[in-house]
């Protein structure tokens, strides 16, 4: 609830779901290293971001590199392709392509997995029912109304759980088989609470129209213009790194021999990195951008705040200076000085 | 222009024989605030749910309703959604959707405005209802008041012409009650809405009304302007006043010739002038030796005996539960719940706990049902810690727990099915549940008398009304013959006469040595039937006495009656106290 307000989970919410679309399928689908490197990076600052460096690293330490270096031993193991035999196991030759790709596998797993947890953070419940009742409107409604119901049934279980285990009929109560029966019937009661409560909801829905030809669907979201500069520059960005990869700037092959395209640097391919490092970092740096604003807003405040001792003795007139900022349109257009009788003088 | 005309309008459920309505005549002018009241089951709320097509009940109808002049039938679907708002009883089940924004959309959305107006509507309500504060939540985290005032909100959000509201503050505590009904009448008054309303808390609400129809057994026995309908009633001799606000009730019950009070302060009015005429009237007799303190003093007797009844009980005595300096939080972080507390409740007593929202009141209970546990201090339950109890002996035949909601006990299809299972079916064998020599017949034969469940036995129990249900929970909870019974607000959702059924019921059952503790916001009921009253306050009870002691000295939390008639009868908690004040004036 308290979490820090991030400036592009305030974008509208197809911009967030297609962004993370955007960088999933390519790290995903391109096993190019210097594309999954800045990938890496993007995600990694801005799951920082988000959440912390605290949380980042605890997860990430105790779940993913693990993983990772499970996969990362385990292809090399089992798979023998490749040209640069390193050392031979029981299974077979251990090559150096092997290896490498191993590593490129679990990075990519890893660098997934960190998208997707910003992703979590970035697109709430909400947003994705807004989304995706756009492309069916009734599954927003429904999908709204489960979310409603699974909060309100398991404040219910709990209250007939304590309604039963004062009357000594609660699951904790009793042998394995009196404990089953118990569970059935505060199973029961539950269904039969909540048919019956589904009445007076599908009253209450009746009673507003529900069922009428022709429902809207309303929602908070506006795709505001900034919205639309935001999307004009992934789009852009995204048109130079597609325009990169056709050229084979993503190219990466691990077998027999490794093949990395783009490398060494072209001016193409840095432009096509470039590009790419933009979108990564895209909300990393649009929240960058937005705390370097209030910072500047920030000292403009304690500029009008902190003025000097002596001026402000000396000026009892200078709030209703301040005051006066707020003028209208006439008078702006008037010149502003005028006091009010003169915008009068003027208009005739 | 009439909102509503209803002539002559009968309705028959199918398969019944009886009509649930039969020639009820309404006019209800449009702007006006209409309330309707009569007891449960005389068909207000299918009177109500007539007013909407949708809402109506199926069944064999005559007469006709006219809105605004035409036959609602012919009013379209379309129109009745926009322009009649019904909000009904359960705040919670009425919600459909899971955010606040998207809940007060809802039915724009049905009607199918675009985004714009909708976005228009929906600030205004939100602004109008003071809801911007938790606009983006989802509704799970709002209190009962706010969801109930949601509820009002998204029917608002629609513009309709004519408010129904079927008894809608029944399930909220007094506070967020009367805020709830203050709101309503705002809009009434601001918006000019029209608004039908029934409620069992007439005392917030009489008041305000323009018009009042009273029902009683699908008919409307008495209509009018408030203090109209108490002439009315009073000349009826009906006893639909127990249902009345407190003055009117007083009113019934003493003899006089002026306009009957509706308010506290109008009736402290009325009772300084009923008092005035009494003592010229005894001074032209020449009998007139200061009654006044004679008067009070003869209360003054009245109260004595009860504290005498009460203070039978020993101080040697064993008390039936006992609380020592309880602490209690739900988990480390949070703040502590029940602070110190200390609480001695007799044997065979009526010990009711009141005080605000979210003092620890039913956090306490719980801890005496051993649903929780204090981390500090200790319970004896008749001089025997809690803790030595197992579950078969504190819940089989000791300590019975009614809770809030009586349906999270209902489990059968039928009242009797539902009291058999209590006690492991209809096999006389015994179990824990049921383990002393008496047939299992005799036993629910007994229960089902003292709950007055005779006539209901076949019926499914959520077919039951408010009150039925209440004493079907009742009955099942008295089948394990607890000696201890706690009652979580036995009087929510209630009216008056189900109350006093309820009253003495529970008289009764501590004349069988049953020790009742209940916790309740209603301060009138407790007056009436409880022993001792306790006030609960930031975790701990800040002062217990006997009840009447304990209103006597209060000056806000204390009953109606007292309010309207301390200057006169300082003890006189009840209605029938200052009944029985001026009757013994008139004596005099």
């Amino acid at each position: 609830m308290n979490k820090r307000s991030d400036a592009f989970s305030a974008c509208h919410p197809a911009v967030n779901f297609f962004y993370f679309m955007l960088v999933l399928l390519v790290t995903m689908f391109l096993s190019h290293p210097v594309l999954l490197g800045i990938s890496f990076l993007g995600a990694f600052f801005y799951a920082v971001r988000l959440k912390g460096w605290k949380a980042v690293a605890k997860f990430n330490l105790i779940f993913t590199l693990p993983a990772m270096v499970i996969v990362a031993f385990i292809n090399p193991a089992f798979n023998h392709y490749g040209v640069t035999t390193l050392f031979y196991l029981k299974t077979g030759p251990v090559t150096l392509e092997a290896i490498v790709y191993g590593i490129v596998l679990a990075s990519m797993l890893f660098i997934a997995i960190l998208w997707f947890s910003c992703y979590n953070e970035v697109m709430t419940t909400d947003k994705f029912v807004y989304l995706f009742g756009r492309v069916i409107p009734a599954l927003s409604l429904v999908l709204s109304m489960v979310f409603r119901f699974v909060p309100k049934f398991n404040a219910q279980v709990k209250v007939i759980r304590n309604g039963q285990k004062c009357v000594g009929r609660d699951m904790s109560n009793g042998k394995l088989i009196k404990k089953i029966r118990y569970g059935l019937t505060i199973l029961s009661i539950l269904i039969t609470w909540a048919l019956e409560n589904a009445i007076d909801t599908s009253d209450s829905m009746r009673a507003r129209g529900y069922g009428l030809k022709g429902r809207s669907s309303f929602s908070i979201y506006h795709f505001d213009r900034r919205d639309v500069t935001v999307t004009g520059i992934l789009a852009g960005l995204l048109g130079v790194c597609l325009l990169g990869f056709h050229y084979g700037f993503s190219f990466a092959q691990y077998d027999p021999v490794i093949k990395i395209g783009g490398i060494p640097l072209t001016p193409w391919s840095v432009i096509t990195y470039l590009a790419w490092t933009f979108i990564c970092f895209f909300p990393f740096l649009l929240g960058l951008w937005e705390d370097e604003s209030f910072k500047k807003l920030e000292k403009k405040m304690r500029m009008d705040r902190d003025i000097p001792w002596y001026l402000k003795e000396d000026e009892p007139g200078s709030e209703q200076k301040i005051l006066k900022t707020d003028m209208t349109f006439t008078e702006y257009m008037n010149g502003g000085k005028e006091t009010e009788g003169g915008t009068e003088c003027e208009l005739y | 222009m009439n909102c509503i005309e209803i002539e002559k309008f009968s309705f028959l459920y199918p398969q019944q024989t009886v009509p649930a309505l039969a020639g009820v005549d309404m006019t209800v002018e449009e702007g006006s605030f209409v309330v309707l009241c009569g007891k449960s089951g005389c068909g207000k709320s299918t009177l109500l749910r007539q007013m909407k097509t949708v809402l109506a009940s199926h069944g064999q109808k005559s007469g006709c309703i006219r809105y605004f002049g035409t036959e609602l039938e012919e009013v379209d679907e379309r129109t009745q959604s926009a322009e009649i708002g019904y909000v009904l009883q359960n705040p919670d089940n009425q919600i459909v959707t899971d955010k606040v924004w998207h809940e007060l959309a809802f039915g724009l959305e049905s009607l199918g405005y675009d985004s714009a107006t909708i976005r228009l509507r929906v600030a205004e309500m939100a602004s109008y209802f003071g809801i911007q504060a938790w606009f983006l939540r989802n509704v799970n985290e709002l209190s009962g008041g706010q969801k109930q005032l949601l509820n009002l909100a998204s029917v608002m959000a629609m513009h309709p012409r004519l408010l129904i509201l079927d008894e809608p503050t029944s399930q909220l505590d007094p506070i967020a009650a009367s805020d709830f009904l203050e709101t309503v009448r705002k809009i009434n008054r601001d918006v000019g809405t029209t608004v039908i309303l029934t409620e069992h808390r007439l005392e917030d609400v009489i008041p305000w009304a323009d018009q009042v129809y009273v029902m009683d057994g699908g008919r409307m026995i008495a209509d009018g302007t408030p203090s109209e309908i108490g002439r009315k009633l009073k000349e009826l001799g009906h006893d639909m006043f127990l249902s009345m606000p407190t003055p009117m009730q007083v009113y019934a019950g003493v003899e006089s010739s002026r306009e009957c009070p509706l308010t506290v302060r109008q009736g402290r009015r009325w009772l300084e002038k009923e008092l005035e005429d009494l003592q010229l009237k005894a001074a032209e007799c020449e009998e007139n030796i200061g009654g006044n303190g004679r008067e009070t003093e003869s209360v003054h007797h009245e109260t004595e005996s009860v504290r005498k009844r009460t203070h039978v009980f020993s101080e040697k005595e064993v008390p039936e539960i006992r609380l020592r300096d309880i602490w209690f939080r739900y988990e480390r972080e949070l703040p502590d719940v029940v602070k110190g507390l200390s609480l001695d409740v007799r044997k065979r007593e009526i010990f009711a706990l009141v005080g605000g929202n979210g003092t620890g009141k039913s956090t306490t209970m719980n801890l005496i049902a051993r649903i929780r546990h204090p981390y500090r201090g200790k319970i004896w339950l008749e001089g025997k810690s809690i803790d030595k109890y197992t579950d078969n002996e504190l819940y089989h035949g000791f300590l019975g727990v009614m809770p809030q909601n009586p349906q999270s006990l209902f489990v059968k299809k039928t009242v009797r099915d539902d009291l058999y299972e209590m006690i492991d079916g209809k096999k006389e064998k015994r179990s824990d549940a049921f383990s002393i020599e008496m047939s299992k017949r005799d036993a629910v034969a007994g229960i089902v008398s003292l709950t007055k469940l005779a006539d209901l036995l076949d019926r499914h129990p959520y077919d039951l009304s408010g009150g039925e249900q209440q004493r079907l929970a009742l009955a099942k909870v008295l089948l394990l013959r607890p000696r201890i019974l706690l009652m979580d607000e036995p009087t929510k959702g209630i009216d008056n006469h189900y109350k006093k059924e309820l009253g003495e019921i529970l008289r009764k059952l501590t004349e069988h040595g049953v020790t009742i503790l209940l916790i309740s916001h209603d301060v009138e009921f407790c007056a009436q039937y409880a022993d001792r009253v306790g006030l609960f306050f930031e975790g701990n009870v800040v002062t217990n006495k006997p009840a009447k002691e304990f209103f006597a000295g209060n000056s806000f939390y204390t009953t109606a009656a007292n309010r309207m008639s301390r200057q006169f009868f300082p003890d006189a908690v009840t209605v029938e106290d200052v009944v029985a004040g001026v009757d013994a004036y008139v004596r005099r």
